[in-house]
Order: C-alpha cells, then sequence, then structure tokens
C-alpha cells in the first residue's frame, strides 16, 4: 500500500524481445496481467516461459521493450529500483530454491529478518501463520533435504508469501506432484487470490490445473504469444496448434512395419 | 495506522484504524502488551481497519496469548470485512472472541 | 595454414575467456567492498563462515605445519651440518616458515580444504535458483553470500598463518633439538636473533592477500557458474568449476608469492 497509484494492471509488456547470442528466445511479447486475478502462462518446454519469467522479475534484461511492474519499468530500472519493486514481489520457485543451510523456518523469516525490524516473537508467529496456511506447521525446523517435492514446493509458497505480497509468481506449481498434492497446491493458490486478493503469475504446462485456477491464460509457442484469453476462449479457440496443445493425441499408429523394424534395428 | 486506547469502566478499548502493515504492527504489538499490562480486560475496535497484514495479525495473536496466562478477557469487535478475510484465509476466525457490539463484550466479563 | 589459424582463434577465445572471468572476479571484490561500506552490518555470518573456513581447517593446518617443520629441520640439518654451521638450524627454519612457507602452504590447504567447497556450494546454489530466490526476495547476493565469505577468508587466513608457523617451529625444533642433538639454546636464540619484525610483517602480509584472492577467486567461480561454458551442465558444471576454482587460486597464490617477495 506504499504510493502506488492502483492502474488497471499489475504488469504490463510491451514489445518484449530477448536474444541469446543469434537465437531469438523472445520474439515481441505484449501481456496484461489485472489486478487481483490469475494470469497462467503456459505453453511446452523451450516456448520461452521461463525466460519471459526471468524478465518480468528481472533476472534477465531484455534486448528492448518494457516490463511495467507495480509501477517500475524492470526493463530500464537500476537496480535500487528493482530491489524496492521486489519487496512486493513474491516467487516461489519450481524446484523450492529453499536454502539448503537453512531450517525451513529460517527459509521463510529471511526476508522479514532482512527488511523489517519487526518483534521475533511477531516473526515466529507470522512464520507459522504462513506455515499453517499451506499445511506444514510439523516441518517447521525440518531442513530442506529432509522434505519431499510437495513439501518443498510448499515451504517455497509460504517463503514467498511472507511479506504479504501484492503480486506472487509461481514457476511450475504442480510438475513433478502426484495428483492430490497437486489439487491442494491449486486450491491454496485460489484462495489466496480470494482471501488476501493478491495478482497471481503462474508458469506451467500441466492442463489440468491451468483450468482449475486460471482467470486468464496466455498460450506461448517458440518465443511467441499466440493467444491469451479466459480459459473458455482458449477451449473455444479454433487455432490448431493450441487445439494440438489441449487434445494431446497419441502419435499415429505405426504402418509400415518392415520400416519400422528397421529403424530399431539399424539394418538397411 | 491509527491505534488509541481508551479507558472504559471495567475494560480498555482499544480503537483501531487504517492500514495495518510492517511498518506499523510493532506499534501495535506495543500497545497491546502495555494495555494487557495494566490488568484490564482489552476489546480491540477493528471497525474502521482498511488493510491488516499477517505481522497486524501475528500482533493480535500474541496479544491473545499474552491475555490468555494473565486470565484477562480479549475480544475483538466490529471486524471490518478487510480483517476478516485475512482472519479467515489465516483460520484464527473461529480462535479469536469475536463481537459485534460492546455489550456483548461486557456481559463476557461478568 | 588452416590449423595455426584454428589454434590462434582458440587462444584468442581462451583468452578473452580468462579476461571475463578476470573482470567478474574483480567486480565481485569491488561490489563487496561497496556492500562492506553500507549498512546493514551483520556479523555472525561473518563469524559463522569463519568457523567453516578457519576452525574446521585447524586440524589440517596443525597436521601439515608440523610436518613442514619436521621436513625443514631434516634438511637445513643435512645442509648446514656439511658446512660445519648447525646453529644456524633455528633462524633458516623460522626464515623460511614465516616469510615463504607458513602463508603459502595455509593458503593452499584452505584453497584444498574451504574454498572447492565454496564453490561447489555456491554452484549448487546457483543452478537450483537459490541464488534468483536471494535475488527475489531483495536480497543483495553479494551482501549475503559473498562479503562474509570474503571478510572470512580475509581474518582466517592470517589466524591459521600464524598457527601454522608455531607449530612448524616446534616441528623443526623436535627434528633438530630431540632427534639429531643440535642445542637447544641455539636453536630458540638463533632464532631470535634472525627473524625481524619486517620478516613477519611479509608473511602477514602475503596471508592477507592470499586469503582475499583464495575466497574470492572460488566465489567468484561458484557464483558465475552460469556464465561459464560448463554452466549449463547441471552436476558436472559444478565439479568442473570447482576443479577450476582450485587450480586457478593456487596458481593465483603461488604467483602473488612470488610478485609479493619481489616487491617487497
Amino acid at each position: 500500500m506504499t504510493g502506488n497509484t492502483p492502474t488497471t494492471n499489475a504488469i504490463t509488456i510491451r514489445d518484449l524481445v530477448v536474444d541469446y547470442g543469434p537465437r531469438r528466445i523472445l520474439n515481441g511479447i505484449n501481456l496484461d496481467v489485472p489486478h487481483g486475478q490469475i494470469m497462467v502462462i503456459m505453453g511446452q518446454s523451450g516456448a520461452g516461459k521461463s525466460t519471459l519469467l526471468r524478465c518480468i522479475l528481472g533476472l534477465k534484461k531484455p534486448t528492448s521493450g518494457s516490463i511495467q511492474m507495480l509501477g517500475t519499468d524492470i526493463a530500464t530500472a537500476s537496480r535500487k529500483e528493482i530491489y524496492k519493486a521486489r519487496k512486493q514481489i513474491g516467487v516461489a520457485f519450481q524446484g523450492g530454491a529453499l536454502f539448503s543451510s537453512m531450517s525451513v523456518a529460517e527459509n521463510i523469516q529471511l526476508a522479514l529478518h532482512e527488511h523489517t525490524d519487526l518483534d521475533e516473537k511477531t516473526i515466529q508467529i507470522m512464520t507459522r501463520i504462513k506455515l499453517d496456511m499451506v499445511n506444514l506447521l510439523e516441518a517447521e525446523n525440518l531442513m530442506p533435504s529432509e522434505l519431499s517435492g510437495g513439501m518443498a514446493k510448499r515451504a517455497a509458497l509460504a517463503r514467498a508469501i511472507i511479506m504479504d505480497p501484492k503480486l506472487l509468481f509461481f514457476d511450475e506449481p504442480s510438475s513433478g506432484l502426484d495428483p492430490s498434492t497437486a489439487a491442494e497446491l491449486d486450491q491454496l493458490i485460489l484462495t489466496l487470490k480470494k482471501g488476501m486478493g493478491i495478482t497471481i503469475v503462474v508458469v506451467t504446462h500441466e492442463l489440468d490445473s491451468i483450468f482449475k485456477i486460471a482467470d486468464h491464460i496466455a498460450v506461448m509457442k517458440d518465443g511467441n504469444l499466440i493467444l491469451t484469453g479466459t480459459p473458455q476462449e482458449i477451449i473455444d479457440s479454433t487455432n490448431p496448434e493450441i487445439q494440438g496443445m489441449l487434445n494431446r493425441k497419441p502419435r499415429e499408429t505405426i504402418v509400415d512395419t518392415d520400416a519400422h523394424l528397421r529403424r530399431l534395428t539399424g539394418d538397411f | 495506522m491509527e491505534c488509541t486506547v481508551r479507558s472504559q469502566t471495567g475494560f480498555d478499548l482499544l480503537e483501531l484504524g487504517g492500514e495495518v502493515d510492517l511498518q506499523f504492527s510493532h506499534k501495535l504489538r506495543e500497545t497491546i502488551l502495555g494495555s494487557l499490562k495494566t490488568g484490564n480486560p482489552l476489546l480491540i475496535d477493528m471497525a474502521k481497519v482498511s488493510y491488516i497484514d499477517s505481522s497486524g495479525i501475528a500482533s493480535l495473536v500474541e496479544g491473545f496469548q499474552t491475555a490468555k496466562t494473565s486470565k484477562l478477557q480479549y475480544g475483538l469487535l466490529n471486524i471490518s470485512n478487510a480483517a476478516m478475510q485475512v482472519l479467515t484465509l489465516t483460520r484464527l476466525d473461529k480462535i479469536f472472541d469475536l463481537h459485534s457490539s460492546t455489550d456483548q463484550f461486557k456481559q463476557k466479563l461478568q | 595454414m588452416a590449423s595455426i589459424a584454428k589454434h590462434v582463434e582458440s587462444l584468442g577465445a581462451y583468452c578473452i575467456t580468462a579476461m571475463e572471468q578476470t573482470g567478474r572476479t574483480f567486480n565481485m571484490l569491488l561490489q563487496v567492498l561497496w556492500e562492506l561500506l553500507h549498512p546493514p552490518y551483520r556479523f555472525y555470518p561473518i563469524v559463522r563462515q569463519m568457523y567453516f573456513i578457519g576452525a574446521r581447517s585447524l586440524t589440517l593446518i596443525i597436521v601439515s605445519g608440523v610436518t613442514i617443520g619436521m621436513v625443514l629441520g631434516l634438511q637445513f640439518y643435512n645442509i648446514l651440518q656439511r658446512f660445519g654451521s648447525v646453529e644456524l638450524l633455528g633462524a633458516g627454519v623460522a626464515l623460511g616458515v614465516i616469510r615463504e612457507l607458513g602463508p603459502v602452504m595455509t593458503a593452499l590447504m584452505v584453497v584444498g580444504r574451504a574454498g572447492s567447497s565454496i564453490t561447489a556450494e555456491l554452484g549448487i546454489m546457483r543452478i537450483t535458483e537459490q541464488v534468483d530466490a536471494l535475488e527475489c526476495m531483495a536480497i543483495s547476493p553479494d551482501k549475503f553470500l559473498i562479503a562474509p565469505k570474503v571478510v572470512a577468508g580475509l581474518l582466517s587466513v592470517p589466524l591459521l598463518t600464524m598457527v601454522f608457523d608455531f607449530v612448524a617451529l616446534f616441528g623443526g625444533y623436535f627434528v633438530g633439538v630431540k632427534m639429531f642433538g643440535v642445542a637447544e639454546g641455539s636453536y630458540w636464540n638463533g632464532m631470535t636473533d634472525a627473524v625481524e619484525w619486517q620478516d613477519v610483517r611479509l608473511g602477514l602480509e602475503k596471508s592477507f592477500v592470499f586469503g582475499v584472492l583464495v575466497t574470492l577467486i572460488c566465489c567468484s567461480r561458484g557464483f558465475y557458474m552460469h556464465l561459464t561454458k560448463a554452466g549449463s551442465q547441471g552436476a558436472e558444471g559444478v565439479s568442473s568449476a570447482t576443479t577450476d576454482a582450485v587450480v586457478l587460486s593456487s596458481i593465483a597464490v603461488l604467483f602473488s608469492d612470488f610478485l609479493i617477495g619481489a616487491l617487497a
């Protein structure tokens, strides 16, 4: 609540281009993320989702274009300004990215210790409130190496929301999790949006969770944003590439037995 | 953030208002703990709270625990919608003593 | 001709990489200095790193110090005996240890013991996105991760060097006096007569420089692992960065030892 005039979008991206050497990773991305909603960025591996996320977070400088995040242009801002903007966001990384030398509680408290001068007791209670929200109270004193994949993701989420961010980023929340744990995380994301009014950006390729949580979906392919819209608009789209992603068809059945045998054995 | 304590008959009334966030919650904590030290029951009026974050909630929780150990009544009054959402989210709405009027709290005191 | 051109090209590429890495390491030093000058100042992380770099290397330093002292005692005794001047043994051991071997051997031990694990730790933090996570929490990795390590290196290596020097003198004493029967008085007196304040100062100066060099090179190799060719190769990248860091910082120690010796 510090000084930001409430614009309509939490994130506004215009003509974002990223080159990596001679290769173009992002090819002119335009994207708006409205306040208080869940935006899912979907696409296959290598489509440029992670690069886009890293640009928004200021971890990668784009070649050209602008990224307005909570009123700061991340593409041109100084390090100091980027740090100031980052105090209002939370990021949960794919593998958790918990600091391995600290316990779960210490991981979660780190930002509070670094950025606030709250009383130790307050910090402890805040930590436990967040741990309780992600249903991980019993893991408070465990080390990250002792957590399962799902627990690590939940701990990372607790760490991401410890400062009550306005904007939350979640990289692949449900990848590598069993269906019930994944569903639990999806539910948690929805609760966060409703209860705290957080704007949430989720990067994923898991179709199941996408349609459960998304208010808006942005579909990426080969460095381009091929479609943005509501879940219904995505389902109704006649774009063959999107339909291809939605109905992952099994590969065609083998017709030419001889040719296939030769391919497998290497005899020609 | 506004945070003032008024003495009522038999209890203290803390009027809380505005945005209770990381910057101000330590003041809330000090006020609550200071008021409880006088040995009076405490009722916190949260009608004018437009925003409260988890550090504010944590201060309320610590106050509640302190009140319990010193066997004092401790209640929240007229929770604003904004505050109620956060309380529900953190599953604390069932923990605190919530009141809709001062009289309700007074009855509990007897 | 083509093959010569190819060699020139790869030499050029190597030089560019080497200069990039040197530049990054130097830049890291500037960042660390900048962060150290700005609040908040935290001492606990430095103490923690000193425990890691210093205290946990202590056994190794003591064992190698005694051994080096004994080797020196043995060699000097054999040489000095030929010239009939074994009373110089104490001076020889002390000067050799305090001016050269103490700082250099200590730094090399720290490279192997702590430097390699600094690189591996930072490399793993990089590939598991822990560094990115710190950045996203608006916490400067230079301040949080690098600065405590460099300061701890700056303080630990001189302390360890003093320990090394001390036990090495006793190693020499054990061989010279107890085994070969050099007079005890001549061993210690020769030492105090020969060693001057500037010898001690030279040794200390070296160890300060080595401490910073070693931690800085090891930090930079691990922290910037993603920018090197091996960076994208996960665990393999970490292991090759670690090897690189050990080799580079060892060479840096030996070369700067020569430089400081020549300039002093």
